[in-house]
């Protein structure tokens, strides 16, 4: 199969790559650009664990061909923290520990980052429908609920 | 309570920046040069001899490294319950024959995951099949096929608890009530699915990075199964995907991994598919019950009677644990005048069950707790002070079983009835259920045989007084370094950002048993708690050379301050007297062990958590959909120690115990699971979750770090019950079958119906 | 494993239509790829071409007017669906059923011709788009045809589309004064795919009397199935409890739903029951206009 060249630009960087057109984002992203904070969990669009954005969208990466993002800024979880200084739901699921075993996180915190931006001030009913295509076997979810809802209080607000 | 500098307060989990930031290696994640991708083939059928299997057309295929199958493997029938050989039973690679749908049979190593694939088309395997049986109550007839040589009628594992004169307690009751139940399996569904990546290279050396609860015992396993001493071997799990039970056996992804890569001498990678690991990872273990309990007209229990089938699929696994456990932990949190349970564990060809969180006990309140609250309407009693007429105390002793040292169940009853109370009228859709419970805070019977304390910590601190914790305790996710953490610091008197915690590897961390039956917290606690104050005295040994106090004052340090109690004021940086310990001892770090098994608590567990949940569910008549709409639990778990990693244990436990309530069916038919996928396999998702607020219930465990005892699995065991009772309060149908389906309740509603108008006319 | 295939990526509606002339059965369209890539992954798709028509923005809008009704091209996101004020006000009912279809990131990315075209017959659009009237525009080199949505689906995941054709546009009609729509679909969680669902689209006359009604069965049969029977019922009556109950039963009657392990036949039959009459009651309800 002859491979296609590729820009992407990841969390800010842009790359070069070639691939075979059936490369999914997830596989790009983990695999090519080896940022591998973005997981899978299922092979049905179920579960959330590769969620990226693309733009201002969240999008479950394993659901999307790679060529189709050409053009688009993806963004992974590794791209939240700006020079080592973390994003606001990041510092929320922090002080909640709105992750336990974190396998989940990543796609979790990027389902989220998509939320806040759209709708800074969600309500828990929102925040529970925005996460809704995150499956969390751990927490029962509600702990991120409390983080999302600091944040959406204003209670990381940057300087 | 009594409050702590460290124990019970706001801390962050320990690793956070790691999972928040995706910078958290998983097996999932792992690459090695030089790395192999590995795929298994697996069996068809439910039953069936293994004839040949020729795999020449894979090994041409280009990319194709290598295959393996049961033939290049020793053979071993290995199994978790080491100590008792005729329960190690399972090959893996089976060599004759393969007792289950998904069971592997071959495993192929090439250049990439879809070649290796692709090779797995290529294997041809010829097998003669067999008559295949699927329910316990089939396998158990004389003419049922015979599943494994030597064990008669299928039975695998037998267990018999019994105490007090139960004849004669039923003789003295005066309402007796019998029902039969059935429980369901359940998928642990862990997020990261199973892997390992092993690594075998010249010098006999195999380094194997798992998903893994327990490092220690796949040391051990992989030991006997390749005929390697523990020694050269490695096991690797810095993060885990969670594992809730099903991660601290031999699966087919370290087995296989390790096989190929032993025979290729390259690094080997296996990762399931979701798909692969709902067919193949061991399940919940599915039950049928059948329960008779005599009580008297005030509502004080006699006597219990309970035979319990478990469909226990191909091979034990942990099967004969669970078998053990849920007859125990039947009878809890209540006293039992006569008290019988005879359980008997069968194989079937179907998916091999073990343990997962509550190990037993959800499906034993399921049952015991549903009954118990019919026999109080029954006898038109309040079901809660019918509990606690009967509930257990501290100081109670299960007749030959178990010593209850710590028990709040008392105040768990006062805190739901409050609750209850303040809730007031229902909406009409609307009823509250209720459960309790009690469970284990890690077991004493040592089926894998470990010459090793059960658990060991080393305390290591350095000049500038931070301090290296090696646990051999395993994190999966309930948050075990941080626990183990807290204790550190606040035995030793520091703060929390003072320790690293060392875990998840062989080669540098001391043995234990890992992460299951909730016993971290209460043992590998004990071991760090002990290893801290071991520091803590050779510290203070120095600070009482140095501080010339009369021999009445004691020194000790807290908050990075050391001082003499009496004194607090008067003291000095903690750092100092590192600084000066190190010198004293000729430039070595100070160096604390500890370690922990449990004697002379019976053979069960050291400590027993209890509890009880009350859930307030909505019942759409028609439907017979469910919605959870709110709940309390009251939970003695004596001193909690992880505040954020309690409250996240507990409402994750709602999350998978109302699953096995009410969403995770898993129906198989002729030996296959119908539901291998996360779209027809229904977990919690964040719309359903109610709001799960837990109150505390003050007590003091003493045999427990500080007091402490389970969180988070004994939480599974009663929300199930809690839900179904809801339903009978609110519909007066008794849900026999968990989980339940809507369809249930509606098919159960109309068969009230019909009755009560046959009773009409 | 998804199939090597040759990617086409077509600049213009004109040319992705001449790619479908030239490579007809041998390729698949993908837009969002929500639902193909799943089972391209599964091999039940294997196809050597695919041309992927996600970046053809002339296909993506949506405009209405009086007389024409709603227009949304064919590669309308379901998100765009979703937060269209337009359609919350024109086609409330639309936006309802976006919001609990999959997940924000399925309808972010999917499409709403990608899920029409997949022919689920489980799926949500489907039955309420049949109950608004709805009609489906294809679209080859040789023209554009319309097809009205409930004789679009022929069979299980089976279309009405040829070989060289594809969805350019799903229209629906102006909505009728005194006319509203419900759906509803019976499910264990939020969002997750119906195990029935109901459409029912309520258009009442001046004296509140049924004047037309359009009863739509989603995951009841292989295709959705409009329940006429249940329809008939109801044209020209009054609303009553005995004779939504009869409605109810009807479409029970017409449905013909499969047994598995989500749910029986029978218990399938008793939610469309029970379903039909709550939501034909919702819409006559709110056909109603408050006085």
């Amino acid at each position: 199969m002859e491979k296609q060249r590729l820009k992407l630009k990841v969390n800010g960087q842009e790359h070069e790559l070639y691939i075979n057109p059936k490369t999914l984002l997830v596989e790009v992203i983990r695999d090519h650009l080896g940022l591998t904070g973005t997981k899978r969990g299922c092979d049905t669009v179920s579960c959330g664990a590769c969620t990226v954005m693309i733009d201002d969208m969240a999008v479950k990466s394993c659901a999307v061909l790679a060529v189709q993002a050409e053009g688009r800024h993806v963004r992974t979880a590794e791209g939240l923290e700006k020079n080592g200084k973390l994003a606001p739901i990041q510092k929320a699921f922090l002080d909640q520990g709105s992750y336990q075993c974190g396998f989940c996180t990543p796609g979790m915190l990027m389902s989220c980052e998509a939320l806040l931006e759209e709708n800074p001030a969600p309500s828990p009913e929102e925040i529970r429908e925005g996460i809704e295509g995150n499956i969390c076997r751990c927490t029962g979810y509600n702990s991120i609920v409390r983080a999302m809802g600091a944040v959406a209080k204003g209670n990381y607000r940057e300087e | 309570m009594k409050k702590y500098s460290v124990i019970n307060t706001h801390v962050h989990n320990v690793d956070g920046i790691a999972k928040v930031t995706g910078r958290a290696i998983y097996t999932f994640d792992v690459k090695l040069p030089g790395m192999l991708y590995g795929k298994i083939l697996r069996s068809p059928h439910p039953h069936a001899k293994i004839l040949d299997i020729d795999y020449g057309k894979a090994l041409d295929l280009p990319g194709v490294i290598g295959v393996v199958t049961g033939k290049d493997t020793l053979g071993v029938k290995q199994g978790i319950w080491r100590r008792y050989q005729d329960l190690c039973d399972e090959q893996i690679l089976p060599v004759d024959k393969v007792r289950y749908i998904g069971e592997p049979v071959a495993a192929v190593a090439a250049m990439t995951e879809e070649i290796a694939e692709q090779a797995l088309d290529l294997i041809d395997v010829q097998y003669e099949v067999l008559p295949a049986v699927y329910e316990p109550l089939d396998a158990i007839k004389k003419e049922a096929p015979e599943i494994h040589e030597g064990f008669e009628r299928n039975i695998n594992v037998t267990r018999h608890i019994e105490w007090g004169d139960v004849e004669g307690a039923f003789d003295e009751a005066e309402y007796i009530r019998e029902d039969w139940f059935k429980c369901g399996g359940q998928a642990h569904m862990c997020m990261e699915t199973r892997a390992a990546v092993s690594s075998y290279t010249p010098d006999g050396k195999l380094t194997v990075y798992h998903s893994s609860q327990s490092p220690y015992y796949m040391r051990g396993l992989l030991a006997g199964v390749l005929g390697l001493k523990e020694s050269s071997i490695r096991v690797i799990s810095h993060y885990v995907g969670g594992g809730f039970g099903g991660k601290f056996e031999l699966d087919g992804a370290i087995f296989c991994s390790a096989v190929l890569s032993m025979k290729l001498c390259r690094p080997v990678k296996i990762v399931f598919t979701r798909e692969e690991d709902f067919i193949a990872t061991k399940r919940r273990t599915p039950m049928s019950y059948y329960v008779r309990t005599g009580v008297k007209k005030d509502g004080t229990f006699c006597a219990r009677e309970a035979k319990v089938f478990t469909n226990g699929g191909a091979y034990t696994g942990m099967g004969a644990t669970a078998l053990y456990l849920t007859g125990f932990f039947h009878s809890f949190p209540y006293r039992w005048k006569g008290y019988r349970y005879d359980g008997y564990r069968v194989y079937t060809n179907t998916l091999p069950s073990t343990s997962m969180r509550g190990f037993g006990a959800p499906q034993a309140m399921w049952c015991s707790e549903q009954q118990i609250e019919w026999i109080a309407a029954d006898l038109g009693l309040d079901s809660i002070e019918m509990r606690r007429k009967n509930a257990h105390y501290s100081g109670y002793e299960v007749p030959d079983q178990a010593s209850i040292a710590s028990c709040g169940i008392d105040q768990c009853f006062d805190v739901v009835q409050k609750w209850i109370k303040e809730k007031g009228k229902l909406p009409e859709n609307r009823a509250i259920g209720l459960s309790a419970a009690g469970f284990m805070s890690g077991g004493i019977f040592n089926w894998f045989d470990s010459p090793y304390s059960f658990s060991s910590a080393v305390v290591t601190i350095n000049y500038d007084g931070t301090v290296e914790l090696h646990v051999g305790a395993q994190d999966i996710g309930q948050g075990s370094n941080t626990t183990l953490a807290i204790i550190c610091a606040e035995a030793l008197g520091v703060k929390i950002e003072d320790i690293k915690v060392h875990s998840g590897d062989t080669d540098h961390c001391p043995a234990d048993l890992g992460a299951w039956g909730s016993r971290q917290t209460l043992m590998a606690g004990n071991a760090v708690k002990m290893a801290a104050e071991d520091a803590k005295k050779q510290l203070l040994e120095v600070a009482y050379a140095q501080s010339g106090f009369n021999i009445v004052y004691d020194l000790d340090i807290k908050n990075r301050w050391v001082h003499a109690l009496a004194r607090p004021e008067r003291g000095y940086d903690y750092a100092e007297l590192v600084k000066k310990a190190i010198r004293g001892k000729d430039g070595q770090r100070i160096v604390g062990r500890g370690y922990y098994t449990p004697h002379r608590k019976g053979m069960i567990s050291p400590a027993y958590s209890y509890m009880m949940q009350a859930v307030e569910v909505e019942i759409d008549k028609d439907t017979g959909k469910i919605k959870l709409i709110d709940s309390l639990t009251a939970h003695d778990c004596g001193q909690p120690i992880n505040h954020l990693g309690l409250i996240g244990q507990l409402e994750g436990a709602f999350s998978m115990a109302a699953g096995y309530g009410y969403l995770e069916y898993m129906p198989y038919e002729d030996g296959k699971l119908m539901n291998p996928n996360l779209v027809d396999y229904k977990v919690m998702r964040a719309t359903e979750m109610p709001e799960v607020p837990v109150a505390e219930i003050d007590t003091y465990e003493p045999e427990g770090p500080y007091g402490a005892k389970e969180a988070g699995e004994g939480l599974t065991n009663p929300t199930a019950a809690a839900i179904g009772n809801a339903i009978f309060h609110a519909l007066g149908v008794q849900m026999k079958e968990c989980p339940i389906k809507p369809e249930m309740i509606v098919n159960a509603l109309n068969e009230k119906e019909a009755k009560e108008k046959e009773g009409k006319e | 494993m998804i199939h090597d295939f040759r990617y086409l990526k077509p600049g213009t509606l004109q040319e992705a239509l001449s790619m479908l002339a030239e490579w007809r059965d041998e390729c698949k369209i993908i837009c969002g790829g929500q639902s193909l890539l799943i089972v391209m992954r599964q091999g039940l798709v294997v196809t050597d071409t695919l041309v992927d028509i996600k970046g053809l923005n002339e296909l993506s809008y949506i405009t209405y007017d009086d007389g024409e009704g709603l227009r949304m091209g064919a590669t309308t996101t379901h998100r765009a669906v979703e937060k269209s004020g337009l359609l919350k006000e024109k086609y409330p009912i639309l936006v309802a059923v976006e919001k609990k279809l999959a997940s924000i990131q399925v309808r972010n990315w999917g499409s709403i011709a990608g899920n029409l075209a997949h022919g689920d017959s489980s799926g949500d659009l489907a039955p309420v788009l049949i109950a608004l009237g709805g009609k489906i525009k294809l679209g080859s080199v040789k023209g554009t045809r319309v097809v009205p949505l409930e004789e679009f689906y022929t069979g299980l995941f089976e279309t009405a589309l040829t070989k060289d054709e594809m969805v350019v546009e799903v229209q629906v009609p102006p909505v009728q004064p005194r006319t509203a729509v419900a759906y509803k679909k019976f499910n264990l969680i939020e969002s997750d795919q119906g195990i029935v669902g109901v459409a029912a689209a309520m258009t009442v006359d001046a004296s509140d009397t049924c004047k037309d009604v359009r009863i739509v069965l989603g995951n009841s049969g292989v295709t959705p199935i409009r329940a006429r029977s249940a329809e008939k019922v109801l044209l020209g009556r009054k609303s009553g409890d005995r004779l939504l109950e009869e409605a109810g039963e009807a479409a029970a009657g017409e449905a013909d739903p499969v047994s598995d392990i989500h749910a029986s036949e029978e218990y399938r039959r008793h939610l469309i029951r029970v379903l039909t009459e709550r939501m034909v009651r919702q819409a006559w309800e709110k056909a109603i206009p408050l006085e």
